[in-house]
């Protein structure tokens, strides 16, 4: 088994062109709090991943869940994260993903820039680690704003450019009407503290 | 070149100065109310009162006299109007009457530039914890980004709000982590973290629902393994996300134990570093705004008006 990659809650492994995530017990958490999650995680992570799959969205197909050692096991994608090479024209395609994940009623909870890989033409979205179901418009816009501020952090200098992009695409596919997501948006925005706004 | 800085944010009234780099006086005092929290009117009225004092004693520390000071700076925000006015009235007026340049200085950015100065970490997360703030900030492209941050209220206000239903007075941490070490019993509560940002106000609502019903010392307990492990794991997926290798914690609830050891062994697991700074200059200090002011002393901007929604990530980091 060879590793891959160490997250800030799982090791990612590979074996046979199997990935295998596993999530590891974290000593500053105790062991009521850190169970609880991890089992939780993978279990959802697993089946969120299933449904997507089935429902056509370029996800890793997931193969086994393990619930033992908090596993889960998915076919790899060869490919290069967006983290590591990202254009403004990138950004586009990722809207329209995302609006396809929404319209399958799936909310990522994690959208950074790191959880994307391309492959071949294709953009494949990964870590379902804190993702859930729902067709709130408050959720979708809690996704966008995540992605938001992804941009914000890791794609500084093209952020402004790369983000209306993200909004031409995700708008030309998410089957909802965009005004109550937007709504919901602007209301994120101004909940967080200090917003200098209003 | 002595920089005198004024901090009157919150409840706590200070005066630091510094020389160059090193800080050679760090005065305050803080308002406890005797029942409920801060009231921003008698927060302001008591900053007022102390002004004279804390002024005087910073002075004699040092021994400087008004006159010597080089630069005045002031804490500009984010915090509470009245307090804030305090400081931006004696500032600007000890400017204008000395002739000396004035400087408003981010609050979060001090509490961040103090943490480097005394931890000697170059480029760490800071987990920026206390009442009103919450925030989990990292130097990128030019700027202090907030990478996670509560979406409600305070941590600090979340402990003080539960310590107020428990009959606990302000500040509550002290007595909440007291009573948290004589429990063992985890009562599962709403773990909310969404991407970096956490959120707080489920937790006060359900713990609502448990007094009267459940031991204190459990509810406290509980608690804290909560929100702690929200806040924890919110930094460390900073840190991965952004490749820091080093963590401080700082703010008023960087003075809780439980909260710095898990902030310890989460950096320990991952071969980073993890320093806790002096609580002199993790709480609301001048010091802070004296040496930040003191960075910021060749980038002078022109706006000195209070602003008490005062984004960190709006400032340009020239000096770094």
């Amino acid at each position: 088994m060879k590793t891959l990659a160490v997250g800030s809650e799982a090791i990612i492994y590979e074996e046979n062109g199997t990935i295998i995530k596993r999530r590891v017990k974290k000593s500053y958490r105790i062991r009521e709090i850190d169970e609880k999650l991890r089992k939780s995680r993978s279990k959802a992570e697993f089946n969120v991943m299933q449904f997507l799959y089935k429902g056509g969205l370029n996800v890793p197909k997931p193969l086994k869940y393990n619930e033992g050692k908090k596993e889960i096991w998915m076919e790899k994608i060869e490919g290069i994260r967006l983290a590591e090479k990202f254009s403004v024209n990138d950004a586009k395609e990722v809207g329209i993903a995302v609006a396809e994940m929404h319209n399958l009623g799936v909310i990522h909870g994690d959208l950074t820039t790191a959880n994307i890989i391309r492959k071949d033409k294709k953009l494949y979205i990964i870590d379902f680690g804190l993702s859930y179901h729902s067709s709130k418009d408050e959720d979708f816009a809690s996704d966008i704003f995540l992605f938001k501020n992804a941009l914000k952090s890791k794609h500084n200098e093209l952020y402004k450019e790369a983000y209306s992009y993200f909004l031409h695409g995700y708008k030309s596919k998410i089957r909802k009407e965009f005004k109550g997501i937007d709504t919901h948006l602007k209301d994120i925005e101004e909940r967080r503290r200090y917003n200098e706004s209003y | 070149m002595y920089t005198l800085g004024i901090e009157s944010t919150a409840h706590t009234f200070g005066v630091g100065i510094s020389d160059d780099e090193k800080i050679i006086a760090n005065e305050r005092d803080t308002l406890k109310p005797a029942s409920g929290g801060i009231i921003p009117r008698e927060a302001a009225q008591h900053h007022f009162k102390f002004a004279p004092e804390i002024l005087k004693r910073a002075l004699d520390k040092s021994g400087l006299k008004l006159k010597d000071i080089d630069l005045f700076a002031f804490s500009q925000g984010p915090g509470i109007i009245p307090s804030l006015k305090v400081g931006a009235q004696l500032s600007t007026f000890l400017s204008k009457k000395y002739n000396k340049k004035l400087i408003g200085v981010n609050h979060c950015i001090a509490h961040l530039e103090i943490a480097r100065l005394y931890t000697k970490l170059n480029d760490p997360v800071m987990l920026y914890v206390s009442g009103g703030n919450t925030q989990i900030i990292t130097y990128y492209n030019g700027t202090y980004i907030v990478f996670g941050e509560t979406q409600d209220i305070g941590v600090g206000n979340l402990i003080d709000k539960i310590g107020r239903r428990l009959n606990i007075p302000f500040p509550a941490g002290p007595k909440i982590e007291e009573l948290a070490r004589k429990s063992r019993h985890y009562i599962e509560m709403p773990y909310s973290i969404k991407g970096m940002d956490v959120s707080f106000s489920g937790i006060e609502t359900f713990i609502s629902r448990l007094i009267g019903k459940e031991k204190i010392e459990d509810i406290s307990f509980s608690l804290q393994e909560t929100i702690f492990s929200m806040l924890i794991e919110a930094s460390e997926r900073a840190m991965s996300y952004c490749l820091k290798d080093s963590l401080v914690i700082t703010g008023g609830v960087a003075a809780n134990k439980r909260l710095n050891e898990m902030g310890e062994k989460m950096c320990k697991d991952r071969n980073a570093s993890f320093k806790a700074i002096p609580m002199e200059f993790a709480g609301d200090n001048g010091a802070m705004i004296a040496y930040t002011g003191y960075l910021m002393r060749d980038y002078m901007q022109k706006d000195l008006a209070i602003k008490p929604r005062f984004r960190t990530d709006t400032v340009e980091i020239k000096y770094r």
